[in-house]
């Protein structure tokens, strides 16, 4: 079947809740309302003309800082060798829709990651925790205006390297060249050299004063 | 090649029909209904609850197995996952479309030309790029069919190890030894290439290369049939293995199994063949499936043998690509490369290919910039190792082992 | 009893077809290397640690940007107008000093796409590999032909010269400023 002929299949038992059909895309995808997945989903599988036996791949999308979330589903089926994507649309600050779980077992552990990293909660889904992050971590990571903690239980979370510390740097004057990323530090070291006097012998000095 | 090995040495179970465990109804999913099967009781005393990895050597990997046991009989399996989580769909929306492909190494370290290639499939149909030179695109087929060969030699090597066989385990990586020679010689790495890039491969293939490969081929078809001489047609091995961990095709297919895993099943299904990428339609090759010689389909000794049959495969690929290539060897593998990688805003293409593990599909959204706004790796292991609990209940705890051994994970491929 | 002793029989025979095979895997050479003691060849292109001719290098940072795991950090001075640095081996002009660049190897994912972006081909992998240090700092490889106070030296030169050019805009912006607002009131005076 072609994308076209499944639109208008789904068209004619869903009418409305088809909001969208993306003919020229690479992949041709139908948008539906979020409210209708589970029928719309059900109907898909169980057609006999349809029977979308698989479910590739469902992914969560975080269409900008400002704009909606999504969910998309890409569709297979291994009998009539067609294919179809889904896609819905979701408010930002409430992100709800109806698990797939109970159609194909594969949304199982797809969508709690979609979960984990969106935060898309699905409801009806079983065991609906969070799969790759820890349980306890805070945000959803792959949101465009994800900001990552700071500490994680007294560990420190964003990456720094211990030599782009300008403290750790002044023990180790032998690593010099470092000293470039801290502009403001630059006379600084200056000085010091013209002192005579390496940053380590200073550091020394201050922690004995 | 390998087929006609059984033929002689069939072995049916006759007599200790009241050991097999027929689990017809959705793989041992009703612990009671194994348990009356076995003809065991009940084990006297209470549950334990036993934590299995993430350190353990047959997990093949940091994965974490939450198990409930009963005796030795399994009940329940929570899999935990995520401790070789590093996050690379973040990563990837950082950095520009061929920065990715290095990242894409890692995601199954052992078959990173695979990844690659499903990765760049899925960039080249976004930016509409589908004319590559032909030599380039005979390339990509030689050596991906290397990589399935050098990756399903772990997976059965480790597989051996995992029920107790330690010596094929060390003949099986000799001779993945020679694959890794070769692809070193041709991208400069063992394991993380970074060799095939988008429009086109990152280096031209070495003067005399494709004649080692050749004469590898003529080396490793005998050492196949040592190797199974060796663990294949062991009775013993046979034994252990054909009528534990049984999927039926039903749950492989609602659990998105792909793969090795799917074609164990019985189900007929390989995307090279289905669904053509890259040059696999020009090719001549079968698609092994599951057949239950010596036990129900779907158990874990079929899985095992369609590698060890899908290996012979790829060496016939391979032959075919290697008589391919010959009228191009001296076209320019770099000239289809783009200058500019951006793809129209909005443009969104979902991608998928067949890695060793299965299909391995990759959603990419542009935004019309040089870096990728979305990147979503579908990866097999994920799905594959997310039955476990349904085939592994009512089983014994070592049979677990083997199970896990026999869906061939990979945990930076399932952790990403 | 028949299949009792059918089994063992089965067994052993099964046995002894394994057994045979790694017989005769006795009478074969040995496969492995003795590592520290014996080394196998690598090919040409292999990819070991990182090496960058200080000589050549002209300051592009192509390098820097085509990293996927940003592990080269490069600084660069511009030269001073009446300066030549003279050419690299390739026949590119050089028109900055390479004051840093420094690599750090234990972030490197040898994927080696800076050598092949770079235009002089002075950033290049060995084949060493072996690169095990006893502490993090000795990851982090220098490559620049300027010491730290050299590197200094040339630094604030080129702030200073920054500086310079900077006053030198703003005097010319406010002059042309006043030029203007002259101009206005004389127009309103008008």
């Amino acid at each position: 079947m072609t994308p076209e002929q499944i639109h208008q299949k789904l068209q004619d038992k869903f009418g409305d809740a088809i909001l969208e059909f993306g003919a020229e895309a690479l992949d041709p995808f139908i948008k539906i309302e979020a409210s209708h997945v589970l029928e719309i989903c059900t109907f898909l599988k169980n057609d006999s003309g349809l029977s979308f036996t698989s479910l590739m791949c469902l992914s969560g999308m975080d269409y900008g800082e400002d704009a909606n979330l999504g969910v998309i589903y890409n569709l297979h089926s291994m009998e009539k060798k067609h294919k179809i994507t889904l896609t819905v649309e979701l408010p930002r600050t409430e992100a709800r829709v109806h698990s797939v779980e109970s159609v194909w077992r594969t949304a199982d552990w797809h969508e709690r990651e979609a979960f984990d990293l969106f935060g898309i909660h699905f409801e009806g889904h079983p065991d609906l925790r969070r799969i790759l992050c820890v349980e306890d971590w805070e945000g959803y990571p792959l949101r465009k205006d994800y900001v990552v903690q700071e500490f994680y239980h007294g560990m420190r979370v964003p990456y720094k390297e211990d030599w782009e510390d300008y403290e750790t740097l002044a023990k180790n004057p032998e690593r010099g060249h470092f000293v470039f990323q801290f502009e403001s530090k630059v006379p600084d070291l200056v000085e010091s050299m013209k002192n005579g006097k390496s940053a380590k012998n200073k550091s020394e000095d201050k922690s004995n004063g | 090649m390998f087929g006609n090995l059984f033929k002689k040495k069939r072995y049916i179970f006759e007599d200790e029909s009241t050991m097999v465990v027929d689990l017809d109804q959705s793989a041992g999913r009703y612990y009671e209904e194994t348990m009356s099967k076995l003809e065991i009781e009940s084990y006297q005393g209470d549950e334990m609850v036993v934590n299995m990895g993430p350190q353990h050597p047959s997990t093949h990997g940091v994965l974490r197995l939450e198990l409930v046991l009963d005796g030795e009989v399994v009940k329940k399996v929570t899999p935990h996952i995520g401790y070789l989580h590093r996050n690379f769909e973040k990563h990837a929306e950082s950095i520009s479309y061929n920065e990715v492909v290095p990242y894409c190494d890692r995601i199954d370290y052992l078959a990173s030309m695979n990844q690659d290639l499903a990765y760049v499939l899925a960039v080249e149909k976004l930016i509409g790029l589908n004319e590559l030179p032909e030599k380039v695109e005979y390339a990509r087929v030689i050596t991906c069919e290397l990589n399935r060969i050098a990756s399903h030699l772990v997976a059965v090597g480790t597989f051996g190890l995992d029920v107790g066989a330690f010596t094929p385990f060390l003949w099986a990586f000799r001779d993945r030894e020679k694959i890794l020679d070769l692809l070193e010689w041709l991208s400069g790495a063992r394991m993380l290439y970074n060799y095939i890039w988008v429009g086109g491969l990152a280096r031209d293939l070495p003067e005399g290369w494709l004649q080692k490969v050749r004469e590898f081929l003529d080396y490793f078809e005998p050492k196949m049939v040592e190797f199974n001489k060796l663990l294949t047609t062991n009775h013993i091995f046979i034994e252990r293995t054909a009528e534990i961990g049984v999927m039926t095709p039903e749950v492989a297919v609602s659990y998105g199994c792909t793969g090795p895993v799917l074609r164990g099943s019985g189900v007929k299904w390989d995307l090279r063949k289905d669904e053509p990428f890259s040059y696999y339609d020009k090719f001549d090759f079968d698609v092994p499936v599951g057949e239950g010689k010596f036990g129900p389909v779907g158990s874990v000794l079929d899985r095992y043998l369609v590698r060890i049959d899908e290996m012979a495969e790829s060496v016939k690929i391979i032959r075919q690509a290697l008589d391919g290539i010959e009228p191009f060897t001296a076209q320019d593998v770099q000239a289809a490369i783009p200058k500019r990688l951006r793809p129209a805003a909005g443009a969104e293409a979902y991608v998928r290919s067949e890695t060793p593990r299965g299909e391995l599909g990759f959603l990419i959204r542009s935004d019309g910039s040089d870096v990728p706004f979305r990147v979503k790796s579908r990866s097999p292991c994920f799905s594959n190792i997310c039955m476990i609990d349904d085939i592994s209940r009512g089983g014994m705890i070592a049979d677990l082992v083997l199970i896990i051994g026999s869906l061939d994970i990979v945990l930076g491929c399932i952790d990403r | 009893m028949v299949s009792y002793f059918g089994n063992i029989y089965r067994a052993l025979s099964t046995i002894a077809i394994g057994m045979g095979q790694t017989w005769k895997a006795m009478f074969r050479p040995a496969v492995t290397l003795q590592y520290p003691r014996e080394r196998w060849e690598l090919p040409v292109n292999a990819r070991g640690i990182l090496f960058m001719n200080a000589d050549d290098c002209i300051g592009c940072n192509k390098c820097v940007r085509i990293c996927p795991v940003d592990c080269i950090y490069l600084d660069a001075v511009k030269a001073a107008p009446d300066e030549d640095l003279g050419k690299a081996s390739m026949g590119n002009p050089i028109r900055q000093h390479v004051i840093r660049f420094d690599i750090d190897m234990f972030k490197c994912c040898y994927c080696s796409d800076c050598t092949t972006v770079c235009p002089t081909e002075c950033l290049y992998m060995t084949d060493e590999y072996e690169n095990g240090v006893y502490s993090r700092d000795n990851g982090i490889y220098h490559f620049s032909k300027y010491s730290p106070e050299e590197a200094v030296a040339l630094r604030l030169r080129e702030k200073e010269e920054d500086e310079r050019k900077a006053r030198e805009k703003e005097a010319k912006l406010a002059a042309k400023q006043k030029a203007a607002e002259g101009k206005g009131k004389s127009a309103v005076g008008a």
